[in-house]
């Protein structure tokens, strides 16, 4: 925790960079490497190192940052990080660092005693090695100033993935430390990537396992109760849409060349279960990006899936909303899906609670059936709703209707338990 | 491609700058505006960019006359644009182009009065127009498309030249509706409300004030972002005024518009006639129109099935799948009659079975749970008057208008 408040405050000192690019890269697609309709490997969530050998060096259309000419300093909060990367129609550059962390940054963190636990030689916070140090995330000034032995090429970079994402199964520290520390060295991998205009297949899949780490993050965060949980978690979700839109301009690219990515359709359908909320900012970012979903894509199962969701969820049908989550959600789709299912439980209360026939209470049994929680999750989850629940003689419980004293939780839901959930 | 001669080359050129500095020194808009209308493509203008390219050396004709030098910024990027896009080179087109108008800029804020309003605005189109082809450009050559963003900057400028007290002040509305067009293209429409933000609250501008067909353009927009947003009644309101101000020989432009108002008057619970949707060729509402009607779920299901690209494409999707409760209700409500007609003492219980029953014979495959949470659903949003007794699995209907009609509102959230 001492590295990342150091960091962070690192962060903050630094001069903002104003440079930031407009406008997407070139790309030559004469050199676009990939063959169509490629099988990959179903990626775990523990990745398989590649062998791989060479890099391939195609150009891609970066993340289109709109470009910030004006703030110099606005780094009031983590919050309002930027990546700003300067893309000049120059040319980009080509890495040639063989190792996770360039040496100069190596050695010159090691004399700042700015090393993460994870990089630390035998817990000595003054000692690193090649084989532990990776390179930070930092924001470049200019493609000018950057050297190409400290950047990293394609292979390195696939291999300091793996090692990072390996990390998520060590116990020795809680999981808000390790998610913090490859937060910002995936970042950095980003960066070394769109730096080097690196689109190809093994990019995307380089992405798509980014994506699935914020993912999981995403719902690991919740179980956390340290105090910086809420910034860490923000901070994650507005990297995984950064690293999701990226990636959606990766896949786009490679339409026009006729490559065909199998986790495409799950990976769109996790921008469509990113915008469940009804507020309506997200039916007209979603009303916009689906005229840019090819057809194909929009009719694949998991996209259909997310559809059937979004839906449900728009038209406040619990029962089939949960039914569906239950038994087609992936473990991915449900990591972000999961927040919602007790939001919807709590409207479904409301719902019932309104509805129904003052005089016959309504049994909790029936209820946890329909909203697939336990019967004491249930009556919790009444309780937290400002509602009453009845005990009769012989332990059946109930919860009276039209209670006036209906109210939804402030604060995240607990998270119940979804009972038949097929993963 | 004529080749002129060289005399022959140099009249034109020579004409050209003669044209426009008249045009300036008499304020003569319309001769002015069609010197750089590109994408008319008008036989003289394509006549004058052959001479230029046969020409080579515009800059020295530029320089010899002080009538012509004193434009010389504005002139010579102009050639070039012209030049470039005779000969198919969009990219540099657009380039020179936004130099021109950059300059035209400069000098147009010298001029005091209104009078080369019309020019702007065929400055501000051709722009649009000419960035949307590079773009094109760009794209097919594998690189990527930016032009029309750069488009988008440009005219923001030029809004701001226009937003002060002036007479100029009339033309800005018709500048927002070409960034309108821009964003709506980029999808990034998040960005027309700033430019919504000063026009509707701004001092110095008057709605009314503006052109009557930048009205309708500017509300087309406008309904057309409310109902992204599913703000039905103001989505209701803009597209409206738009449909009655739209000149009614443009039936092109009321198609455009009804293909939005449509999902808008069907979420508040009004229907079109069909002939309304045959006159402008909007038949794909047909199906949902009869859904709504008749309170057939498989009929709305599959009409979005069928028109699903067409629907996503607009952006109307989401506001017609909404649709289902309505049909819900409308469904209920006929089995409502129906049971009343058969023993009307007992016509306000409707069991939950019946329901079920109904919709098998929909081919919608739904349990009594299900069922139950629709019709849940229904009464909380006020689609449906009564209460639900869960324990007898009865919908006990109110006596008095069970089934509320939207009367031009929208479904409860």
């Amino acid at each position: 925790m001492d590295d990342s408040t150091r960091r962070r405050q690192q962060r903050r000192n630094q001069p903002s960079s104003s440079t930031s690019s407009t406008a997407p890269t070139r790309f030559r697609s004469q050199k676009f490497s990939t063959n169509p309709t490629k099988t990959t490997q179903s990626s775990n969530f523990v990745p398989r190192s590649n062998t791989t050998t060479g890099t391939t060096r195609d150009s891609t259309r970066n993340p289109a940052h709109i470009p910030n000419w004006k703030s110099e300093a606005n780094t009031a909060t983590n919050k309002h990080e930027e990546e700003t990367e300067a893309r000049e129609d120059v040319g980009s550059i080509i890495g040639t660092c063989p190792f996770m962390c360039p040496e100069g940054e190596r050695a010159q963190r090691e004399r700042l005693r700015d090393l993460a636990v994870f990089e630390r030689l035998s817990g000595d916070p003054r000692k690193t090695s090649p084989a532990l140090a990776v390179k930070k995330f930092c924001r470049t000034i200019s493609l000018k100033y950057v050297q190409s032995s400290d950047v990293r090429p394609l292979a390195v970079l696939e291999d300091t993935l793996n090692y990072l994402l390996n990390l998520l199964d060590s116990s020795e520290h809680p999981f808000e430390v390790i998610h913090d520390f490859i937060f910002d060295r995936t970042r950095s991998i980003r960066q070394d990537l769109s730096m080097q205009n690196i689109v190809n297949e093994r990019a995307i899949h380089m992405y798509e396992k980014m994506v699935k780490f914020h993912v999981v993050s995403h719902q690991r965060l919740r179980s956390c109760s340290s105090s910086s949980i809420s910034s860490l978690q923000y901070l994650n979700l507005e990297q995984l849409t950064k690293t999701l839109t990226s990636l959606y301009i990766m896949y786009e690219a490679s339409h026009d060349n006729n490559s065909v990515y199998e986790n495409e359709a799950q990976f769109r359908s996790f921008y469509v279960l990113l915008h469940l909320d009804s507020k309506n900012q997200q039916t007209e970012s979603l009303s916009l990006w689906f005229r840019r979903v090819p057809s194909t894509i929009m009719k694949a199962k998991e996209m259909c899936f997310a559809r059937q969701v979004l839906r449900l969820h728009r038209m406040g049908n619990y029962k089939r909303f949960l039914y569906t989550v239950s038994s087609e959600a992936s473990y991915l789709q449900y990591c972000i899906i999961e927040p919602y299912v007790n939001e919807v439980r709590a409207l479904a209360i409301s719902y019932i609670n309104n509805c129904c026939y003052k005089v016959h209470p309504y049994p909790l049994e029936q209820l946890s059936k329909l909203l697939m929680m336990k019967e004491l999750d249930v009556e919790s989850l009444c309780h937290s709703c400002g509602l009453e629940t009845l005990t009769d003689n012989g332990e059946n419980k109930s919860l009276p209707m039209k209670q006036t004293t209906f109210s939804f939780p402030k604060g995240s839901l607990q998270s119940y338990k979804l009972i038949g959930l097929q993963q | 491609m004529a080749y002129p001669s060289m005399g022959e080359a140099h009249r034109r050129i020579t004409d050209y700058l003669n044209n426009f500095s008249d045009a300036v020194s008499y304020q003569d808009v319309a001769s002015l505006a069609q010197l750089f209308s590109f994408s008319s493509n008008s036989p003289p203008l394509l006549s004058v960019a052959d001479a230029l390219n046969f020409f080579q050396d515009a800059n020295r004709l530029i320089k010899q006359s002080e009538k012509f030098s004193q434009y010389g910024e504005i002139l010579a990027p102009l050639f070039r644009s012209l030049q470039s896009y005779r000969t198919g080179n969009l990219v540099d087109a657009y380039h020179a182009f936004e130099k021109f108008a950059n300059a035209f800029i400069q000098e147009f804020r010298n001029w005091e009065s209104a009078w080369a309003l019309e020019a702007l605005y065929v400055i501000a189109y051709e722009i649009r127009v000419l960035a949307e082809r590079a773009d094109r450009e760009l794209a097919s050559n594998g690189k990527s498309p930016e032009k029309l963003k750069g488009a988008g900057s440009f005219l923001m400028k030029v809004f701001g030249v226009l937003a002060g007290k002036g007479p100029k002040r009339v033309g800005a509305l018709y500048v927002t509706c070409q960034l309108f067009k821009i964003y709506f293209k980029l999808g990034t429409v998040h960005l027309c409300r700033s430019v919504i933000r000063s026009i509707e609250t701004a001092r110095i501008f008057d709605f009314e004030e503006f052109p009557r067909r930048d009205k309708v353009t500017y509300m087309y927009y406008t309904g057309r972002l409310e109902v992204f947003n599913e703000n039905f009644p103001a989505a209701d309101h803009k597209l409206s005024y738009a449909l009655t101000h739209c000149n009614p020989l443009r039936e092109a432009n009321i198609r455009m518009i009804l293909k939005y108002l449509i999902p808008v008057k069907l979420s508040l619970g009004i229907l079109p006639e069909t002939s309304l949707l045959e006159k402008y060729n909007l038949l794909e509402y047909h199906n949902v129109v009869q859904a709504l009607k008749r309170g057939d779920l498989r009929l709305l299901r599959h009409a979005l099935q069928e028109h699903e690209d067409q629907f996503l494409r607009s952006g109307v999707y989401l506001v017609l799948e909404k649709l289902e409760l309505q049909v819900y209700q409308r469904l209920v409500k006929k089995i409502y009659f129906i049971q009343k007609q058969k023993d009307p003492s007992k016509a306000h219980q409707l069991k939950l079975e019946v329901i079920v029953k109904a919709l098998k014979w929909l081919e919608m495959d739904m349990d009594l749970d299900e069922v139950e949470c629709i019709m849940t659903i229904l009464i909380y949003k006020n689609l449906v008057k009564g209460y639900f007794a869960h324990k007898s699995k009865v919908v006990v209907l109110s006596k008095q208008d069970p089934f509320p009609k939207l009367n031009g509102k929208p479904v409860n959230s």
